[in-house]
């Protein structure tokens, strides 16, 4: 209820600043190398069924504020969130206590069921998708080794004191008092899915340039281009069934503002259509056709459903685990 | 044996032949300082055998390919004249037309794609400047054996061709065939601006790219969801494209079809979850449809312009 109040503030506001934009720049500009061994090459190994070898790992360096491995580990904590949500989706469980285990204080999951999909194609879909996302936990679990950080509390609950229904009150896809359940329908799974899409492809192209190390650069990169992948099929199917549920395509572009609002002033969120409705906007990008950039402390502001610098709230009530875990005050 | 040279030994222990991959490694330990692990540390562009505007302008040539297509297509006219200028010799995008969509939806999505890659082209020619390349001769054309044709043929969609009675692919007559031109490509991109992120030595361009290659996701992944969603025999023609593009690009399994009824697959990924890469030989190997090491054939009759303009030889 707080958080909500806070929320709708936020969305009000109409000031916007820049600092968390120029901090990244900064932090870009001073990135440091992690150094690394033979196992920092196998951990791209063309062959699909390639494992990294865990050791030796990357481990942070003293010179500056961020290394690879604290960008991984902050990336490790988004796909737990992903993973957890798609797995108690498309299945009722979520991951094995062996892919929980790590550094920082391990949490539990609050929330999440299986969907009872009417569509067998949302069906197949969310199944893919839980498969990539604990693929994903997985791998960089391997790629970090012993210094991976442990699964946080997350809440992806769709009561109404859950994450879900704070998003969703916030973007006004449901009223002040409203509830939102991912896990109520198809549709609801999808605009589900919607908050947190785009945003971990933001998050990747955002902490593309504070890695140092080529294999681990090129292994993200590979990441980025599955949460695009599942980003363009969520959008797309939104805005598929939006001919028919016009609603479909307004919460989406809610939902994309809510996350504009909470992230500082820069506008780099956009819903599922154009400035006319019947236009369809399936890929979020700027003039130049290229996706936009979000800084950890603006992913943090999204999780956390929180404009200001704090270090946890949202979908992570405990924080993230990890040297990266504040949010930026916009 | 030098250390990066020991570390592509360790790597290749494994059966499958990679020779694109060591190549790819060579040039990125190339770049680093002597000494352990150094190479864990992003070198300036100074020690690399291909240069940042050397990857930029094969990925511009790519984006005149794609945004040539689209265009036609959502438009019916290829794209600005003054978009095409450069160094290297300049050609045209022939043989495209608007495409006869029945369906709303992919209409939208056609004009969407369009705009975003003319969007790229206009971009990757302003952060290259006056090193930009000139379009070169592109073919997306429905000529029996144009590149379409041969492509879709290559895939087993269509017979093959005689005098007598030819074969042909039009990926403007409907909204299908406008999905299985789209999915030639779309994926390449991804592997290809995968594939290249860690050559590029300069940390703007580096996030730029992986702002195209996330848009480039974006794309494929429309064309793989609508294509998944016409239903059983688009599925199967979609795989038959990918089946294609994995006998050209070597030996390695970089490509996957869109799945079955209850299982799909409209995100091509290893099992780790992540896309994969192509050498940019193994891009040119796709786009100019032979297995060969050419320098012009397919959708590139006369090659691309600048540096980068060899497919890689695959057995």
């Amino acid at each position: 209820m707080h958080t909500t109040q806070i929320l709708s503030e936020v969305l009000e506001r109409s000031a916007r600043r820049r600092e968390e934009r120029r901090a990244f720049l900064r932090a870009a500009g001073t990135a440091a190398a992690v150094a690394g061994g033979a196992s920092l090459l196998a951990a791209c190994g063309d062959d699909d069924k390639y494992r990294p070898t865990p050791t030796p790992t990357p481990t942070p360096t003293a010179t500056s504020g961020v290394s690879d491995g604290d960008v991984l580990n902050f990336a490790l904590n988004l796909e737990y969130l992903e993973a957890q949500f798609y797995s108690y989706a498309a299945f009722g469980t979520g991951l094995p206590s062996s892919s929980l285990s790590g550094i920082g204080t391990q949490g539990s999951v609050t929330g999440g069921r299986k969907v009872n999909f009417s569509d067998p194609v949302v069906a197949a879909y969310a199944r893919e998708i839980a498969g990539d996302e604990i693929a994903h936990v997985n791998f960089l679990r391997a790629a970090l080794g012993t210094y991976a950080v442990a699964m946080p509390a997350i809440n992806i609950d769709g009561s109404a004191t859950g994450a879900f229904t704070a998003a969703a009150r916030a973007a006004k896809v449901v009223g002040a008092t409203g509830t939102f359940d991912p896990y109520a329908s198809d549709e609801n799974f999808l605009l589900g899915a919607f908050i947190f899409e785009d945003v971990g492809v933001t998050a990747y192209k955002g902490a593309s340039p504070l890695i140092s190390n080529k294999t681990y650069l090129e292994a993200a990169a590979g990441i980025l281009a599955a949460e695009a992948y599942h980003a363009g099929l969520i959008r797309t199917v939104l805005y598929a069934k939006g001919m028919t549920t016009p609603s479909l395509r307004t919460a989406a572009g809610q939902i994309s503002d809510a996350r504009d609002s909470l992230d500082g002033s820069s506008d780099d969120d956009q819903g599922i259509t154009g400035s006319d409705p019947t236009q369809s906007n399936i890929v979020p990008a700027d003039a130049n056709a290229i996706a936009y950039s979000r800084s950890t402390g603006a992913v943090l502001n999204i999780v956390y459903l929180n404009n200001a610098a704090v270090s946890m709230g949202g979908f992570f009530p405990a924080g993230v685990n990890g040297v990266i875990r504040a949010s930026a005050a916009n | 044996m030098t250390e990066n040279d020991l570390l592509i030994e360790t790597m290749d222990g494994r059966v499958r032949r990679r020779n694109e991959r060591r190549e790819m490694f060579r040039m990125v330990l190339g770049a680093a300082a002597v000494g352990a692990g150094a190479f864990a540390f992003a070198s300036p562009a100074a020690a690399q055998s291909v240069t940042d505007a050397d990857v930029l302008n094969f990925a511009l040539n790519l984006e005149y390919l794609e945004a040539n297509f689209y265009s036609y297509a959502a438009f019916g006219t290829p794209i600005d004249a003054s978009l095409t200028t450069g160094t290297g010799t300049q050609g045209a995008a022939t043989g495209g037309r608007a495409a006869a969509f029945t369906d709303p939806l992919v209409a939208q999505y056609a004009k969407e794609i369009a705009n975003d890659e003319i969007a790229h082209v206009k971009f990757l020619r302003t952060a290259l400047g006056a090193a930009a390349v000139a379009q070169p001769k592109i073919d997306v054309g429905i000529d029996p054996n144009g590149a379409f044709s041969s492509a879709a043929r290559a895939a087993g969609l269509i017979g093959p061709t005689s005098l007598t009675s030819p074969t042909f692919f039009d990926p403007y007559a409907n909204d299908i065939n406008f999905l299985l031109g789209a999915f030639i490509f779309e994926d390449v991109g991804v592997t290809a601006y995968k594939g290249a992120s860690p050559l590029l030595a300069n940390k703007t361009y580096l996030e730029a790219a992986a702002g195209i290659l996330a848009v480039e996701a974006y794309h494929a992944s429309i064309v793989r969801t609508v294509l998944y969603a016409k239903g059983v025999d688009t599925r199967s023609a979609a795989t038959k494209i990918s089946d294609a593009r994995d006998s050209l690009d070597g030996s390695s399994d970089l490509d996957q079809g869109l799945g079955d009824a209850g299982s799909s697959n409209i995100v091509p990924l290893d099992s780790n979850g992540i896309a994969y890469s192509r050498s940019t030989g193994q891009v040119l190997n796709i786009v100019y449809l032979t297995k060969a090491a050419v320098s012009a054939g397919g959708f590139f009759p006369a090659g691309l312009n600048g540096s980068i303009k060899t497919s890689t030889a695959q057995s």
